[in-house]
């Protein structure tokens, strides 16, 4: 490999490196979460191998925005890899020898410091030639501005202005029509994709995959349940991770779906037998946005000062339906629901604030919640905008609510102690814990 | 100092229409029982309500003072034009509104609708999604959103907007945007007979009053403009671009320290009359979809059309003989701070000199809009 792709792959090097040992030592001695944790971190791994692999040996592979589905590019047989992901990994475990110097690296870019970080970030991996260049792109004009933007300005990069790409454009109507529109979105990523890379899709083996993934979903949907419980079953961990798995390589591997079956059989032995992961559990709370990159620093401390768990989150909660894999019709039509309607971010962002009421209203009753933190990443600009109406759904629904304003990536616009301390504030004045 | 140079009693009343909020032309409308209906974003195809008979009014919060209001609805990291707007808006300044309608614009004023539904008592609202690409399934969509608020219209007001009155409304707006076009050429010589502040309160004040006076009031003004130069003793001429920009104080100022602004790609300035709807497609609703999905020159929101953004500022730049670009972007609008960043790298690559401005909706800072304008004027050795 010349210097320029050794590069482009040396952060996903690093992390294989990194987790490597730990995966050791989680092996040996697993505990009761341990072998459920050790399948994500291989997982991870593993798809950075096949990333890796398809640079050093020059087969088709793809960049892909959050919530494309992976359904339809497993069934193609084709590796792909999240940019957006990719400071959640070393960087989100709060591992990364790189965060800072990345952040004052991005700073010096010049884009305007009101641009969302997490956007930001990617394209400075980008401009540092810390992204693989793939074959084709998958871009997303949605949830947010600053996504279309981000891929807008993506496409603009000399590297990477000859890799061809599609946006599937969701609407921001949620009716039938919208999703015959999006359906058609997605069909027509599947030309994209077959054009661009010499794969084409074999619908028996869509339909082999969606029937995979269905149980997963299926087995989250009763993991969901599971965490109505009090107390709630397990830390934020497992829930979060829920997402991100079935979203990685892989989608439709049974092995997959056997971590779910794991998950649950644990979640449901703890339930029964009054056996939490977190102790003393005080306050229940809904964190309505998506996790910091520092979360480890922070929960720990909600658990262990507060007894404040996170019952359920942005990323974890997401109301997906079963697709109904009877025709090749149902099966997009399924797909494009679960892409621009169900999944994390497109379905609270894109579309009317009813969403959000919707999404309050139901968790607050279903999962006992005693408070609301809207954490208020300073990317979300309609959330922001939206504050005002969570407010008063949670006022009408008797429940507190908080509204902190941080930075999900950078901890120089928030820092954790201020965090730890409004919410101190915050659950003192409300008499919770 | 570049004070405005055009002696006219059309413009007289254009400027008066642009820097008020409700002008006399409305004024007159309301008072002959006529109806108003507002909108948020140039993407809206205003003539359609034309078509039916009502006046569309694009909103701006002209005026404004203060957001004490709004505050309670937005937050501190949004847009100062929607907290502006809104705040207007719950003190009843829009009480005039028979009719609002709303895109999924930006993140920020797509945040109006879901608060003016639930605050404000105007009797037809709706909101449409705006697709952010430009190929042939968009516009099928977006003719399909068309359609529907043509039936929804049609519901609520009890008129009828057929074929035939849209293909009027599409010739009419089309013969202001010409003429809009032809005084706007006038700039490319070297003494233009009007300065860029106020050729944007000349477009300003086409979204705000019938287009048949409109149109006639342009004509008017052409004919004064005949043979007129302007003056010759500026520093440098420039180009403003970015997002929504309504107030021509604040290209007046730029104006006041010597750079005259012969061209814009602006959502109040060329990019709305660059481009004709084509009037002779069959379906009129196709050809406004059309029109307003790919044809005309987009806004930021469009994520695909960045190139052609960039080949349309760099047309005018050469046709209008610019020396220096200004960007001016509203704070916390992502759309374009994105955009900011491709364009100042590429502007560096094509030796364009570029002044980029974030600023609020209000005008504001006007000394350091001044030092940044000056300081840039040196750098272009003027």
């Amino acid at each position: 490999m010349d210097a320029k792709k050794e590069r482009s792959v040396s952060r996903l090097r690093e992390e294989i490196a990194m987790f490597e040992p730990i995966l050791e030592v989680l092996k040996l001695a697993p505990g009761e979460m341990g072998n459920l944790q050790t399948f994500i971190i291989e997982d991870i791994l593993d798809s950075h191998k096949k990333v890796i692999e398809c640079v050093e040996h020059e087969k088709p592979f793809l960049a892909s925005q959050f919530t494309n589905p992976v359904e339809i590019l497993t069934a193609m047989d084709i590796p792909w890899y999240f940019h957006v992901a990719h400071q959640f990994m070393a960087g989100g475990t709060g591992g990364s020898p790189h965060t800072i110097e990345d952040l004052e690296e991005m700073d010096k870019m010049g884009i305007p410091s009101d641009c969302c970080t997490l956007l930001k970030l990617l394209l400075y991996y980008q401009a540092a030639g810390l992204l693989p260049i793939p074959t084709a792109y998958l871009a997303l004009t949605e949830p947010c501005d600053g996504v279309a933007g981000m891929h807008s300005v993506f496409m603009n990069h000399p590297d990477w202005r000859g890799v061809p790409v599609f946006a599937p454009d969701p609407p921001y109507h949620s009716d039938e029509r919208a999703v015959d529109y999006y359906a058609g979105e997605m069909k027509r990523m599947v030309e994209f994709v077959e054009k661009h890379t010499g794969k084409s899709l074999d619908m028996g083996r869509l339909k082999g995959v969606v029937e995979e993934t269905n149980k997963g979903y299926a087995m989250w949907m009763e993991y969901n349940d599971l965490r109505r419980s009090v107390p709630t079953p397990h830390s934020y961990v497992m829930p979060m991770s829920c997402f991100y798995l079935v979203n990685d390589m892989g989608a439709g591997d049974p092995a997959k779906t056997k971590w779910y079956q794991d998950m649950v059989a644990n979640a449901e032995s703890r339930v029964r037998e009054n056996r939490p992961e977190v102790k003393n559990q005080r306050i229940r709370l809904f964190w309505y946005d998506i996790q910091p990159m520092f979360f480890s620093e922070l929960v720990p401390w909600l658990e262990q000062e507060w007894g404040a768990v996170i019952a359920m989150d942005m990323v974890s909660y997401c109301p997906y339906e079963l697709i109904d894999t009877s025709t090749e019709d149902t099966m997009f039509k399924g797909l494009a629901k679960r892409a621009f309607l169900h999944g994390p971010m497109v379905h609270q962002a894109r579309g009317l604030a009813d969403n959000v009421i919707h999404d309050i209203t139901r968790i607050v009753k279903d999962y006992k919640i005693d408070c609301v933190v809207f954490p208020g990443h300073m990317g979300h600009k309609d959330m922001a905008a939206s504050a005002s109406i969570m407010r008063e759904v949670c006022r009408d629904l008797g429940v507190p609510f908080l509204h902190i304003g941080m930075d999900v990536c950078d901890k120089r616009y928030t820092t954790v102690e201020e965090i730890k301390n409004k919410m101190s504030h915050f659950f003192t004045a409300m008499g919770l814990g | 100092m570049l004070k405005g140079c055009v002696t006219s009693g059309a413009f007289e009343r254009l400027s008066e229409t642009a820097s008020t909020l409700v002008n006399p032309e409305m004024r007159r409308w309301k008072e002959e029982g006529g109806r108003i209906v507002g909108y948020f974003c140039s993407a809206m195809p205003a003539e359609m309500i034309t078509a039916a008979g009502l006046l569309p009014f694009r909103v701006r919060a002209t005026g404004s003072t203060g957001t004490e209001l709004s505050d309670s609805y937005f937050s501190s990291i949004n847009c100062s034009f929607p907290r502006h707007a809104f705040n207007m808006a719950l003190r009843g300044e829009y009480d005039f509104l028979d009719g609002l309608v709303i895109f999924n614009s930006c993140d920020h004023v797509r945040r109006i609708y879901d608060h003016w539904i639930r605050q404000i008592k105007t009797p037809f609202v709706q909101i449409l999604s705006l697709p952010k690409k430009a190929e042939d399934a968009q516009v099928e969509w977006f003719r399909d959103e068309l359609s529907i608020l043509r039936q929804r219209m049609q519901d609520h007001f009890g008129i009828e907007i057929t074929d035939a009155r849209l293909r009027e409304a599409i010739a009419l707006h089309n013969r202001s945007r010409r003429r809009l076009k032809e005084i706007y050429e006038l700039r490319k010589g070297l003494r233009p007979p009007v300065t860029g502040a106020e050729m944007l309160a000349v477009t300003v004040a086409g979204t705000a009053m019938p287009q048949g006076p409109y149109s006639s009031l342009l004509s008017d003004l052409l004919a004064d403009l005949a043979g007129k130069e302007g003056r010759a003793d500026y520093r440098a001429r420039l180009m403003i671009i970015g997002g929504l920009l309504d107030n021509p104080e604040y290209v007046s100022i730029i104006e006041d320290q010597g750079g005259l602004v012969v061209a814009d790609s602006l959502c109040f300035g060329s990019r709305t009359f660059w481009a004709d709807v084509d009037e002779n497609t069959h379906d009129p609703l196709t050809a406004l979809a059309q029109y307003y999905i790919a044809d005309r020159p987009s806004c930021a929101r469009m994520y695909t059309e960045y190139p052609k953004r960039v080949e349309y500022i760099r047309n005018m730049i050469k046709e209008f003989r610019v020396d220096g670009v200004i960007f001016q972007r509203l704070a916390f609008c992502e759309t374009w701070g994105f955009e900011q960043y491709s364009l100042t790298n590429d502007f560096k690559e094509w030796n364009i000199p570029l002044l980029c401005m974030d600023r609020e909706y209000v005008l504001g800072g006007i000394g350091q809009l001044k030092t940044r304008v000056q300081a840039f004027l040196e750098t272009l050795g003027r």
